[in-house]
């Protein structure tokens, strides 16, 4: 115990024994392992804006359909969805984590305005509900329909098509379960852009119970889920299988799997890219440092094992006080608050500002990587030292 | 049986490119207790010797024995472990670290053996008293005198109880009075406490107080 305390002394006094130089190996590790912690802060910060974000704009925390639905496509596909869906909702309500749920279905429709006339494909959704939660999407003009029973929000080019502006009115006509086409008339509240032209030259929001009307149906496609948090997944999913088994729940990231997905991987991987460069600049400063201390204590080492010191032991010493080293930076970086500006990440149009979340799970990795990049870095000249002649090492200035 | 019996020991640096022979064919018995001295001119090999006799260097022939082994033909681990049990060293350039105070510099060398903390404790005061700077254990070399450094290295070579210390031109780095001072003070170490010293050094007072002296010339005894 006395050895570790006087070896942990040793590493210390050894520390600031000299301080220029220790400073600089400080700042090295400092710069490094600061940086580092910043850069998975703000990665992290950047995940989860992005998770949030995609999770808020369209998708939820996953969704709902009933079991072999999206496998293959239907010719009644309305013959094939969720039945009795204010019971279904009443139990998911009572699943774990469950804080809001967005029954939703989709309609094929013919919209018609004076004398335009396009082909469209939409939703129905719970307006109101879904105001509360889906609150990335991006209105150019008006807003939601919350509870307006007759409202009707379009994609940009679809409006464009019909060349409608908020507050007009318009007809959908749909080819439902009946043999006549059934018409409703509606009013627009809104105009909204997805990024996608495709996607906005045909897409509208209705209120789901107009969309049953004109289907002629009481059930509904999907059930989108809000959660608490998106680690309340797996729970809430495993629940669904065993209270619900002819649901399937499917996750946003797999619903989303060609944006958010594929954005992740490949984020993911630059992320790592560039945490390897950060540790090698630690490394090559740690490396620098440490050899030019290990040098000067050459002739220490050499009485040390004059005086018959294992190498091993001379060896922990040099490396503990690199530890000692590594560890000093570490709850030095100060939570930045303001955030970074951040263009639109793919398949989201509104920019937004990054949280850097700094996490202790992150310091302590910093920490440990550090540490350890520290250790290695200093293996090499230590060992290198500790294998000098001990003659040789005597004589050394 | 002597403490240290060498024979045609033979030691050569360089040996990967030009060879220069240190020492050659040394013969040479060294008795427990002695106070012993090895004399000789800059390059003659008294360092290349006291190496060799502390088991630093494997000698390239010849063989080495001490306490009657053949300490020659060991292993590096073997020589270390030997080396902790029955040698001590004081350098020229006393090699103290710095960062430790006299006190943890004594006590350092001790960690390699099982002893209570308290063991501990006591050989090191009194290794310190034993040198006359018990009152300095605090300080750090570099707030000491030349001649305070070396007493602390002398404690650091006394604290183990070896039984052999060697010594490198111990009084080369001080004035001539604290040099006398030093060597009054192993001659009184060596006498009270029958510690054998082997000590190398070229100036011609110190070889006076030796009991013995073995002057080397061109790495051969030549007296």
């Amino acid at each position: 115990m006395r050895r570790a305390t006087l070896l942990l002394t040793m590493s210390l006094r050894n520390v600031f024994r000299n301080r220029r130089r220790s400073l600089f190996a400080l700042a090295t590790i400092a710069m490094g392992a600061v940086g580092l912690f910043i850069f998975m802060g703000f990665n992290r910060g950047l995940m989860n804006q992005y998770r949030a974000n995609t999770i808020r704009a369209r998708w939820g925390h996953g969704q709902l359909y009933v079991q072999g639905y999206r496998d293959r496509a239907h010719p009644r596909p309305w013959e094939h969805w969720i039945e009795d869906p204010s019971a279904v909702m009443a139990q998911l309500r009572t699943l774990p984590g469950v804080l809001d749920l967005f029954p939703r279905l989709t309609v094929s429709a013919i919209l018609v305005a004076g004398e335009h006339t396009v082909a469209g494909q939409g939703e129905g959704i719970d307006g109101a509900a879904e105001a509360g939660f889906f609150t990335q999407l991006n209105y150019r003009q008006g807003g939601d329909f919350r509870d307006r029973a007759d409202g009707i929000v379009l994609g940009e080019g679809l409006a464009r098509g019909l060349d409608v502006q908020p507050g007009e009115e318009i007809r959908l006509i749909v080819q439902g379960g009946e043999p006549a086409p059934s018409s409703a008339a509606l009013r627009v509240t809104g105009i909204f852009h997805t990024g996608s032209q495709e996607f906005d030259s045909r897409a509208f929001r209705i209120p789901l119970g107009v969309a049953q009307r004109l289907l002629a149906t009481d059930r509904v496609e999907s059930i989108a889920v809000a959660l608490g948090e998106v680690e309340a997944w797996p729970a809430f999913a495993e629940a669904v299988r065993a209270s619900l088994p002819n649901l399937e729940a499917v996750p946003f990231d797999e619903l989303d799997r060609i944006y958010y997905r594929h954005a992740v991987d490949w984020l993911d991987a630059q992320f790592a890219f560039i945490r390897g460069i950060i540790l090698l600049v630690v490394f090559l400063g740690i490396f620098n440092v440490i050899s030019m201390a290990v040098l000067e204590r050459t002739r220490e080492i050499g009485t040390l094992r004059a005086n018959g010191d294992g190498r091993l032991a001379i060896a922990l010493g040099h490396i503990l006080e690199a530890v000692v080293l590594a560890a000093g930076w570490a709850l030095s970086a100060g939570p930045l608050r303001d955030g970074v500006a951040m263009p639109p990440a793919p398949g989201i149009t509104r920019s937004f500002r990054i949280q850097i979340e700094l996490a202790l799970g992150d310091a302590l990795e910093v920490l440990g990587l550090a540490a350890l990049t520290a250790v290695v870095g200093c293996l090499l000249p230590v060992w290198r030292a500790v294998r000098t002649p001990i003659a040789d090492a005597l004589r050394h200035v | 049986m002597s403490l240290y019996e060498l024979r045609g020991v033979s030691y050569r640096y360089g040996r990967n490119g030009q060879a220069v022979s240190a020492l050659a064919d040394v013969d040479l018995d060294v008795e427990a207790g002695e106070f012993l001295a090895i004399g000789g001119p800059s390059g003659s090999g008294k360092t290349t010797l006291l190496n060799l006799l502390g088991l630093l260097h494997a000698p390239d022939a010849g063989t080495i024995r001490l306490d009657g082994r053949d300490a020659s033909a060991l292993g590096e681990r073997e020589r270390t472990r030997l080396r902790r049990e029955r040698i001590a060293f004081i350098f020229q350039s006393l090699n103290l670290i710095p960062v430790l105070t006299a006190y943890e510099n004594v006590e350092y060398v001790l960690f390699s053996r099982p002893l209570s903390s308290a063991e501990r404790r006591r050989r090191t005061l009194d290794a310190l008293a034993a040198v006359g700077i018990a009152d300095q254990a605090g300080r750090r070399p570099q707030c000491m005198s030349g001649g305070q450094q070396q007493r602390v290295a002398i404690a650091r070579a006394l604290v183990r109880d070896v039984g052999v210390v060697l010594a490198d031109e111990p009084t080369a780095a001080l004035d001539q009075v604290t040099g006398r001072a030093v060597m009054d003070l192993l001659k009184r170490l060596n006498r009270d406490r029958g510690i054998t010293f082997i000590f190398s050094t070229h100036d011609p007072r110190i070889l006076a107080a030796a009991d013995r002296v073995v002057h080397l010339a061109d790495g051969r005894i030549a007296s």
